[in-house]
């Protein structure tokens, strides 16, 4: 079997060379582009070209040979592009079919047991008569299925398409030049449409169009610190712009200097013991709020905002106050409404009538 | 009068020193953002002015053509809509409305608004493209004809080439202007995709730093930049590069996230596939194909079929995936006529000028060749890529049953011996031709171990005939012997007993010869005795009587 199969393997190379020159001649054609050939590919280097070069010689007469012997087991391809059918599959596996019987119900296989290697053995006639027993049964040729593994390709990333050139115009008729100089994309750096807003906002002075404002939200917001912190840093650089909010109370009001003065000795001892009432206490906001403005003597009249304001710009004072910034690293005595941001973002909210 | 001043009063350099702060706080104009390509400022600073009643003319043109350069065409075609209800709407906006409705993909709509517009080179354009989504021959060089030797028209023409895959004369188009217009620089992403598709990817790398040098964000080309490096290296060195293009990005730029989203599973070997790839089926053309080799690697043959039965193949990888698929599911259900689809369109991948070089299609061309059983010339393929495929279990399963049957036995050994999924090593046909090559190779007791640790079935019954007869062929008379016992145990046929019958004279002869040790016999006494045959009585008695003769204990 293997020399007849060596033998049909010559001839199915001859197709098979075939087939790529013609291909190679087409190649000139059209389809590959006249640059050197990168690795990406497999080059002539990497390949067994033998197999397909070295005929190349003697082509014209193989392609003639096979012509009369094995019509169009392989035809020539045209340009993939071209997506033309063929038809002439119906022969070639026809051809397949005469092949395989020739392989497979051919000569001995080798090493096959072979009764004459035993003929010479000394026996004695009456096991020679037991030893034809052998050669009464003749084992079968048992024809194996194979099963095609089929190349799973790899994941395909995607580039996209190239710019066609249907693209709207400046309504102004000016030329853009969007996808020639540059990509037709948008930049990686675009604004905040709320922050942009916010900007305006502040620019024209017209506080009302805030509220008709869309503020997006952040999904998975624990996830994308980055955006977060962009957001904190662009918002307090919209405040920082921002002339310092003045305030002007309407009724008499300590001034800061005053309300940061010491407490008497005695207070400052009983705080030692006591701590501060806590948010926690049991009673309502209101009452809250005048327990603790009481303590740091701001005065509350009929609306509690303005004492608030007092009292957050007096936290707001000390929590600058270099001095009181190195006293506070040991002891934290009083630990009122979180950080920076939101601090600013309620002064951002109040409005005085 | 101060004469000890030492800060100049004017152009000093001072405010602009944190340009950060400085760009804050000056509020931007128009022309200064579309200039930044920051289209998201722009549209915000339109809804701003229009809201506030500083309307200028065209203000929602204005938005509508930022909105489709940010790539927001739901949001231009609001515009654009609205625009074109008005009453004494500018005609041209209909082009525009076109345009919108095409990159929507809403073909049939962006023809209809396309015949509203006044006659213009962009209209031409956009019919002409629309043309060749209809498929329509005729009326693409209709248009074809109208486009003229400008710029944009040859670019246009250029983009046509190229989902035609007509790689080449895309590439010569852009050369082509290149040449005389050395500034456009997006000329050369455009070249370099297009060598990309021509899978030189490193051709392409070059090409595209000369825009990446300029532009060193640009999202389209720091993609590319990722593909070519998974297409070169792999999916961590791609990933890489969409990384740094994600951090580099706002977190208000939307442009092309469900491509890069599309990429991540791509590069990360499809993890996450079934979570994002459906909804981008039909919205990204790779999307498809990508799920259905995630199907194929789940071996969820029947999903894979569904998803690509219906789709026109027009590229090599969609060709290449249709024949893996007929493949894979032919021969699941044993269906000739979805093998032979495969085996067309593996024929035509891999007889292709563009794809009979590449891996892909000799990994086709071999794949054909195997349906077609012509073994020689499936090794002639396979073993032209084998370096880049040692360790692949597909390859080997493939490459070991050419191998073996071309009747290279010892080396289809050595290969079904690489191959390392269990579920391979437990497949019939590896089995069965494993065992083959064992005797074929003189090693009859390794194909017996093979028998003996498969559960009775069907299948195990076949390896046993194929021992059986295969070891009596080659002389191996004792495994035959066993596998003749066995079998006629299971199945009472004569022929069973004349196989064993004649591997117990076999196995006498082959231990007169020398070639069998003697205590063998007391064996084959054994195996004979187990049936229950006149014959067996006068086997026996030869065969005693010589042990006797011979002093061999039985």
């Amino acid at each position: 079997t293997d020399s007849e199969g060596l033998q049909t393997k010559i001839v199915e190379n001859q197709t098979y060379d075939e087939r790529l020159e013609i291909n190679d001649s087409e190649e000139v054609a059209s389809i590959h582009p006249p640059t050197p050939r990168p690795k990406g590919l497999l080059g002539s280097a990497q390949l067994p070209d033998k197999t397909m070069a070295d005929n190349s010689s003697d082509e014209y007469e193989e392609e003639n040979n096979k012509e009369k012997k094995k019509p169009s087991q392989l035809t020539p391809q045209r340009g993939f592009s071209e997506n033309d059918d063929d038809d002439d599959d119906d022969s070639s596996e026809t051809d397949t079919d005469e092949d395989d019987d020739d392989e497979e119900h051919g000569a001995p296989l080798e090493g096959a047991y072979d009764p004459t290697d035993y003929e010479h053995l000394p026996v004695s006639a009456e096991i020679k008569e037991l030893f034809q027993y052998i050669s009464r049964y003749t084992p079968q040729m048992i024809d194996l299925d194979h099963k095609l593994k089929p190349f799973i390709p790899d994941f395909i990333p995607a580039v996209g398409d190239i710019d066609a050139f249907l693209k709207v115009p400046r309504p102004d008729g000016k030329p853009d030049n969007l996808g020639l100089l540059v990509l037709d994309e948008p930049s990686t750096k675009q604004s905040d449409p709320t922050v942009l807003s916010l900007w305006l906002t502040e620019n024209s002075k017209q506080h009302n169009v805030t509220q008709h404002m869309k503020v997006k939200s952040l999904e998975d917001a624990e996830k994308n610190p980055k955006a977060i912190d962009t957001w904190i840093e662009s918002i307090s650089e919209l405040h920082r712009s921002k002339p310092p909010a003045t305030v002007h109370y309407t009724r008499p009001m300590p001034d800061i200097d005053t309300l940061m003065q010491e407490w008497s000795p005695e207070f400052e001892e009983l705080l030692g013991k006591v701590s501060l009432p806590t948010a926690e206490i049991d009673c309502s906001l209101a009452e809250y709020i005048d327990m603790i403005c009481a303590i740091l003597d701001i005065p509350v009249y009929k609306s509690r905002i303005q004492s608030l304001h007092l009292l957050f710009s007096l936290y707001s004072e000390f929590k600058n106050s270099q001095h009181f910034k190195a006293l506070a690293e040991g002891k934290k005595a009083f630990t009122p409404p979180s950080n920076s941001a939101s601090q600013a973002g309620d002064a951002e909210t109040l409005i005085f009538s | 009068m101060m004469l000890s001043r030492a800060k100049p009063a004017v152009g000093g350099d001072l405010p602009h020193a944190d340009k950060r702060k400085k760009k804050g706080r000056k509020i931007p104009k128009l022309e200064e953002l579309l200039s930044q390509r920051d289209f998201t400022g722009a549209i915000t600073l339109l809804e701003f002015k229009r809201h506030v009643g500083e309307q200028e003319e065209d203000t929602n043109l204005w938005i509508g053509y930022c909105a489709f350069h940010l790539g927001d065409y739901k949001r231009a075609l609001e515009e654009y809509e609205s625009a074109t209800k008005e009453e004494n709407c500018n005609p041209e906006v209909w082009v525009n409305l076109a345009c919108t409705y095409f990159f929507l993909g809403m073909y049939k709509q962006a023809e209809a608004a396309g015949f509203k517009a006044p006659k213009s080179r962009l209209q031409n354009r956009l019919l002409f493209h629309l043309a060749h989504k209809f498929n329509d021959e005729k009326k693409l060089m209709n248009f074809h004809q109208n486009l003229q030797d400008i710029t944009e028209d040859q670019l246009s023409l250029a983009s046509i080439h190229y989902m035609r895959s007509h790689y080449q004369e895309a590439i010569d188009i852009y050369k082509r202007i290149l040449l005389d217009n050395r500034e456009y620089l997006a000329l050369n992403v455009y070249v370099a995709l297009c060598y990309y598709k021509l899978d030189y990817y490193d051709v392409s790398q070059e090409v595209l730093a000369v825009y990446l040098q300029q532009i060193p964000e640009s999202t389209i080309a720091l993609n590319l930049k990722a593909c070519n490096h998974f297409r070169l290296y792999n999916g961590k060195a791609a990933e890489a590069e969409l990384k740094s293009l994600m951090d580099n990005a706002s977190s208000s730029f939307e442009f092309a996230k469900e491509l890069i989203r599309h990429n991540l599973v791509v590069f990360r070997g499809g993890e996450g596939a079934l979570q994002v790839l459906p909804p981008l089926v039909d919205v990204i053309p790779e999307a498809r194909l990508n799920l259905v080799i995630y199907y194929l690697r789940q071996d969820d043959v029947q999903e894979a079929y569904n998803l690509i039965k219906d789709l026109e193949p027009t590229t090599p990888q969609e060709y290449i995936l249709k024949g893996v698929v007929n493949a894979a599911l032919g021969q699941e259900m044993g269906s000739r006529d979805h093998m032979k689809i495969a085996q067309q369109f593996f024929q035509l991948v891999g007889g292709s000028a563009s794809e009979c070089d590449t891996i892909p299609g000799r990994q086709c061309m071999a794949s054909c060749f195997f349906l077609l059983k012509q073994f020689d010339d499936v090794l002639i393929y396979l073993n032209s890529f084998k370096s880049y495929f040692y360790n692949d279990d597909i390859f080997n399963f493939n490459y070991a049953q050419a191998k073996a049957a071309t009747g290279n036995t010892s080396e289809g050994e050595e290969v079904f011996l690489l191959i390392q999924s269990e579920k391979m090593k437990n497949d019939y046909i590896y089995l069965s031709w494993l065992a083959r090559c064992y005797i074929m190779n003189k090693k009859p007791r390794l194909a017996w171990e093979l028998y003996l640790k498969m559960e009775t079935s069907g299948e195990s019954f076949s390896l046993l005939q194929l021992i059986a007869n295969d070891c009596y062929k080659m002389g191996q008379f004792y495994y035959s012997a066993k596998a003749f016992d066995v079998l006629e145990r299971l199945d009472p046929n004569p022929e069973y007993w004349e196989g064993k019958r004649g591997a117990c004279v076999g196995i006498f002869q082959m231990i007169l010869a020398g070639r069998e040790p003697k205590e063998t016999l007391r064996e084959v006494l054994h195996l004979l005795r187990s049936t229950g045959n006149t014959q067996v009585e006068y086997i026996i008695r030869i065969m005693k009587k010589w042990a006797k003769e011979n002093r061999v204990p039985i």
